[in-house]
């Protein structure tokens, strides 16, 4: 809490000790997720980013942000990363084998190159600057919660609204994209299944097996029934009967 | 409870062309679920339609309003108004496209995108009527684009920036014949899409460090009173513009425009090659002239280069196309780097031919892909270039409309696109940036050579048996065809009234 | 004694050995909850279910967990070959963990005095504590997807998607809940919560004031309903326990864990019941303030009384739990996703807009019968809409005997639908012996063959069956 209270200008030692504790473990989040060769494990990794980032949004005064955070991004979004994930199936690892020649190496190169030079860039940058805090904002309209809405709904409220109008564009494409519309009596309900089974002509018991009549344990022989005739029913419909020569017919001088 | 809430003065007659676009959109969507399944093509191409021709009089209506509105999340000016329409004007045409059902049995638009390309439910749904989703889509699409335009803050550019482009990635997929084409062309936008929104996200933040605030106009103060190193500001306004001109296709942030071209459905190549490119030139030309303007000598020779590259990148590489869209693609990245030239041309004059050439270019294309769209075997589109020699022959008229479009493109005299290089260059000259103009003529002579090339093989070759057939247009085609051949036309024997109304309107209110 | 109630001020000036009883007190809390839980549940089922339950250890068996627990810590820890191995361990750790960190925030009495330090009885609070509550409920489902997945075999794969679907699906219904609370408390914080609670809103009907109590229960009885059904959801119990659900995933999650690892699944299960009938107290049955009888009495609400009432109110939710329990049978896992999606979201944000729609109206320069006007045309308009629905015709169903009737011939034979049993096969055979030693000749053959008549004939194979 001393920390939640502490604003202004200057750092506490509670928020530095903090920083300088969860950053490393937030890039090597962050690093983890980009190297894990296990679907899952990246996205695990993401989860420990995404949670000392809360905990950064919380230290800094605000603490809506933080544990919406924490609810909407490790909650729910990569819940539901995780959810495609093991629907996809636990051994899913990338392919290693480049497409591209050289890219992998020329993607370390730019996307290093990028990242030090945005990097060391803010830092020299914004190097010196004095923290301003958001005690003054947060206070502003007595608290921090009441002054994100007060914003939201009155300098962003077009924003706000539109946020609304892409989240119907996102559940539209996400239907069009995955939602097959089934035909009335395309897919049969349970009790239609049922009734389909004891219908006329259907034969609703188990299939006879090979049983103890079985003359060979081919499954392309038909199981003999007590009377000595053969059951179609005991094979697939898409393997042809199997008819029996001479020779396997005879009798083998076994049944005494 | 605080009770010192204040809403924000909300100019409603402003934005009421945005407000209809979504309003049109969210009611397409209750029709997607309430409207029984065979009305729905009707109802939702009428209420597009009606919403989009709406929107068009709200827009005209509006005209020389200059106001900030909505808390400052939006400007309506000149520049603002003027793109609107010309968005809004290409918004019906390509609706006419969108909806068009004669060409082809069902449409242009697969009728499930889920079912798994080439499984038998597939084959099923060949000729089933296309999804009808597309319409709420393209009015989402439409609106974002709109309020893109004269969004005057970066976070609302932002969000008019997703809302415009998540739409187009959602309509790519959904091309009838070639599935896997379209699906992948979807794909590739969207993660290159994303990519790009990320860098101007990336730019946005950088912006709000230095000026401590996300307003265009806020972000022009600061360039003279921020205490903050200016180099943030660069690595900032790199970044915003990155991902503008993402959209724009200019090079080298092009290189997804030729599959993405190629794989959408015709329809919708031609909606994002006429309306992307007027919403993402319309904020470009907002966030350098309003937002950056004093930086106007750091950027210039950079965007300056990245022009010359567009041009000569686009130009070169579409010479050795054989295949039309892909052909057109490549010169929608060319053209892309003649409205830089425009856009580079700081000023009035710089605006206001920039926004001319967009409304020439779109026009022009507009009408290229409606004939398109026409051309057809067995198989559907078919867009290789020896299957459309000596079409002239069989169609003469439909032919010739390609003709007029293509010479359009080329920047023959007497068309618009001829009339539209020429302010694009002269507003160049003007501020004495010669060497774009260089690049420029030598570009576009580069150019014309493609669009010259199918105009002589669809006139000169004899028709033989691989030659495609033109499947007359319905209704809608047709009446996409005859705006975009008479406007390209008109645009360029009378452009004076255009070019007036554009130089009128090229005034940025800060 | 409003003074006795903490506000946000109250928090975070405790001396170290006072977070440390605090913290400790918490964590012990939870963990006799848990001993206590289980025994409380199985003697409560067993109570219902008419058979005495655990009795031999220790007094009525309360020691019955504790030997439970220690012979689980002495079991052998079985790890799958397929599983991995990181994650596998961490799983039980974070579902655990996280239950017990919910407890941090849990209002548990006013503000009293520890060895003379004057302190809530809360661990802390902060402007968003609801908020905390939300985001260790949504990590803690962490637990139970990873330990589904790392198991590395179908059953806990199953499980863990099916918690995953079910988290996801049911915190929504919870966050939209809660958001009526927030409306009326003017806060997130939970002592805030309780400490409105307190004031009794006065209602004016024709004239006579009333003074309504103000339990959450009572005013915003639809959120009540909401959360509660979603807080069975959330804790992964009957008739929402899915993950686990025994007969279809043998123990979903948790199959492929053993020892302490299973222990501290079920440690963390039980710690979220507990953790979920504190939040209900707390949101809506005014957590530690006391109930009506009680609180004529001033003292009621001052020192360490308000924790005895807080746990009698826990325990009675708690109770509410297991009966659900004992009574309701598990719900199909489509028929749970469609209560979520289909029912609870919507009504949820219904409620919101109704909510909300009369907090605008009461600020509002609407006169009292504008006011009035405004709502009864609201409610008219619901009223016409619900009055002329288009309902669905349920088709009336045939009788079992017109059903009969209506089989094509040869269809698959029924046994007697009237009960009338056939007479046994032995004393027919008596029966027969007798007749066949009088007449030579059995008559109780047909008797036995007409119900199965109807299959001869049509169908092939009918000999098959005949053998």
């Amino acid at each position: 809490m001393s920390v939640l209270l502490a604003q202004g200008v200057e750092v506490t030692a509670g928020e530095a000790w903090t920083f300088w504790l969860l950053a490393p473990i937030a890039v090597i989040g962050a690093l983890g997720m980009v190297l894990a060769r296990n679907a899952v494990h990246s996205a695990l990794w993401l989860v420990l980013t995404m949670l000392a980032l809360g905990v950064f949004y919380v230290v800094q005064s605000a603490p809506f942000l933080g544990l919406v955070q924490v609810v909407v991004y490790t909650g729910a979004i990569m819940m539901l990363f995780l959810f495609v994930l093991m629907l996809v199936g636990r051994d899913a690892a990338d392919s290693l084998i480049e497409t591209l020649r050289g890219q992998r190496a020329a993607a370390v190169l730019v996307g290093g190159g990028l990242a030090a030079l945005l990097a060391t860039g803010t830092y020299r940058w914004l190097e010196g600057t004095p923290a301003a805090g958001l005690a003054e904002a947060n206070a502003e309209h007595g608290g921090n919660t009441e002054g994100l809405a007060n914003l939201l709904f009155s300098r962003w409220v077009l924003g706000f609204e539109l946020t609304g109008a892409l989240l119907i564009v996102a559940a539209l494409g996400a239907l069009m994209l995955t939602h097959i519309v089934r035909e009335p009596g395309e897919r049969l309900s349970q009790p239609e299944q049922m009734r389909a089974r004891f219908a006329p002509g259907n034969y609703p018991a188990p299939k006879p097996g090979p049983g103890v009549f079985a003359t060979s344990s081919s499954n392309t022989t038909p199981a003999k029934l007590p009377d000595g005739t053969a059951s179609p029913r005991s094979i697939s419909p898409i393997l042809p009967i199997r008819e029996l020569t001479a020779a396997e017919a005879a009798d083998k001088e076994t049944e005494r | 409870m605080t009770t010192d809430f204040q809403l924000p003065a909300i100019d409603y007659q402003a934005i009421s062309p945005l407000l209809i676009l979504f309003g049109v959109a969210c009611l397409g969507v209750l029709v997607e679920a309430f409207v029984p399944r065979p009305a729905r093509r009707r109802v939702q191409l009428g209420m597009a339609l009606v919403g989009v021709l709406a929107a068009l009089g709200a827009v005209v209506l509006l005209a020389g309003t200059n106001v900030v509105t909505a808390g400052g999340s939006v400007t309506v000016d000149g520049p603002a108004l003027f793109m609107q329409g010309a968005l809004l004007a290409f918004g019906v045409v390509a609706l006419l496209l969108i909806g068009e059902r004669r060409v082809e049995p069902g449409g242009a638009f697969v009728a499930q995108p889920a079912i798994t390309v080439g499984s038998e439910a597939d084959q099923r749904q060949a000729s089933a009527p296309g999804a009808t989703e597309v319409f709420p889509l393209a009015m989402f699409s439409l609106g974002g684009m709109a309020l893109f335009i004269a969004a005057s803050d970066l976070l609302t550019m932002f969000i008019a920036l997703e809302l415009l482009s998540l739409p187009l990635y959602l309509m790519c997929a959904l091309a009838r014949r070639h599935r896997l084409i379209s699906q992948e062309a979807a794909v590739k936008y969207f993660l290159l899409g994303a990519y790009a929104s990320g860098f101007f996200l990336f730019g946005v933040v950088l912006a709000y460090g230095y000026a401590g605030s996300v307003d265009l106009a806020a972000i022009h103060a600061a360039v003279d009173t921020s205490q903050m190193n200016p180099a943030l500001l660069y690595a900032a306004l790199a970044l915003i513009v990155m991902g503008l001109l993402f959209k724009t296709a200019a090079a080298p942030f092009h290189v997804w425009a030729p599959d993405v071209y190629q794989g959408a459905p015709t329809p919708i190549t031609a909606f994002m090659a006429a309306c992307t490119k007027v919403a993402a030139f319309g904020a470009l030309l907002r966030v350098t002239y309003v937002a950056f303007e004093r930086l106007a000598w750091d950027w210039l020779p950079v965007i300056g280069v990245i022009a010359v590259l567009t041009m000569l990148v686009g130009a070169v590489l579409a010479v050795t196309q054989t295949d039309l869209k892909r052909l057109l693609a490549y010169s929608s990245i060319a053209n892309a780097g003649f409205v830089l030239v425009g856009v580079l041309a700081v000023g009035r004059t710089g605006a206001s031919s920039a926004m001319f050439y967009l409304v020439a270019y779109g026009f022009a294309v507009l009408g290229a892909f409606a004939v398109i769209s026409l051309v057809r075997d067995r198989e559907g589109e078919t867009t290789h270039l020896s299957r459309w020699a000596g079409l002239g022959r069989r169609s003469p008229l439909v032919a010739g409309v390609f003709t007029v479009v293509m010479l359009a493109l080329a920047g023959i005299p007497l068309t618009g696109g001829f009339t539209a290089k020429f302010a694009v260059f002269s507003a160049a000259l003007e501020v004495g940036e010669g060497w774009l103009v260089i690049a420029g003529v030598v570009s576009s002579v580069i150019i014309a050579f493609p669009y010259l090339r199918v105009v002589v093989m669809m006139w000169l070759s004899e028709p033989s048996e691989s030659t495609a057939t033109m499947v007359a247009p319905g209704l809608l085609t047709g009446t996409a065809l005859g705006i975009g051949a008479l406007a390209v036309v008109g645009l360029g024997v009378v452009p004076g009234p255009v070019l007036d109304l554009a130089h009128d309107a090229a005034l940025f209110l800060r | 004694m409003l003074s006795q109630a903490p506000t946000l001020a109250d928090f975070g000036h405790d001396t170290w050995w006072v977070i440390i009883i605090k913290v400790l007190a918490a964590f012990v809390f939870g963990v006799v909850m848990t001993l206590l839980g289980v025994w409380f549940e199985r003697r409560m089922i067993g109570w219902m279910q008419v058979r005495p339950g655990p009795n031999r250890a220790g007094p009525f068996g309360l020691l019955q967990t504790l030997a439970d627990g220690l012979k689980m810590a002495f079991k052998e820890d079985l790890r799958p070959r397929g599983s991995d191995r990181l994650v596998f361990l961490i799983a039980p750790c974070i579902s655990a963990v996280c239950a017990l960190t919910a407890l941090a925030v849990i209002p548990f009495g006013p503000i009293v005095s520890i060895f003379g330090e004057r302190t809530p009885l809360q661990v802390t609070d902060v402007p968003v504590a609801v908020l905390v509550l939300l985001a260790v409920s949504a990590l803690s489902v962490y637990g139970v997807v990873l330990g589904g997945w790392a198991s590395g075999s179908p059953y806990p794969l199953l499980g863990g998607l099916r918690a995953s679907a079910q988290m996801i699906s049911y915190e929504v219904t919870m966050g939209l809940a809660v958001v009526t609370v927030f409306m009326l408390a003017g806060s997130m914080s939970t002592s805030e919560i309780v400490a409105a609670q307190a004031s009794n809103p006065e209602l004016s009907i024709g004239g006579a004031t009333l003074a309504v109590p103000g339990w959450y229960v009572l005013l915003l009885l639809p959120t009540f309903v909401i959360f509660a059904i979603s807080a069975v959801g959330e804790t992964n119990r009957l008739p929402f326990d899915l993950p686990e659900a025994e007969s279809e995933l043998v123990a979903g999650f948790m199959t492929e864990y053993s020892s302490l690892k299973f222990a501290l699944f079920m440690l963390s299960e039980y710690i979220h019941m507990v953790v979920a009938s504190a939040v209900i107290t707390t949101l809506f049955l005014a957590g530690w303030r006391a109930p009506w009888p009680v609180s004529v009495w001033d003292g009621a609400n001052q020192g360490w009384w308000p924790l005895l009432w807080f746990m009698g109110k826990v325990v009675l939710v708690m109770f509410v739990f297991v009966w659900l329990r004992a009574t309701l049978p598990r719900l199909r896992y489509d028929q749970f996703m469609r209560l979520g999606w289909k029912v609870l979201i919507p009504l949820a944000l219904g409620w919101v807009l109704v909510l909300g729609g009369t907090r605008v109206a009461q600020v509002s320069d609407l006169s009292r019968s504008e006011q009035l006007w405004l709502g009864g045309a609201v409610a008219a308009v619901l009223l016409l809409a619900v009055l002329f629905w288009p309902a669905r015709r349920q088709p009336s169903r045939p009788s079992p005997a017109e059903q009969v009737a209506a089989r094509p011939p040869g269809s698959f034979p029924l046994p007697p639908l009237d009960l009338q049993v056939p007479p046994s096969p032995q004393a027919r055979r008596a029966v027969a012996a007798k007749r066949t030693a009088a007449s030579g000749r059995s008559e109780a053959e047909p008797a036995v063959k007409r119900p199965l008549e109807g299959r001869a004939g049509t169908d092939p194979e009918g000999g098959e069956q005949d053998g």
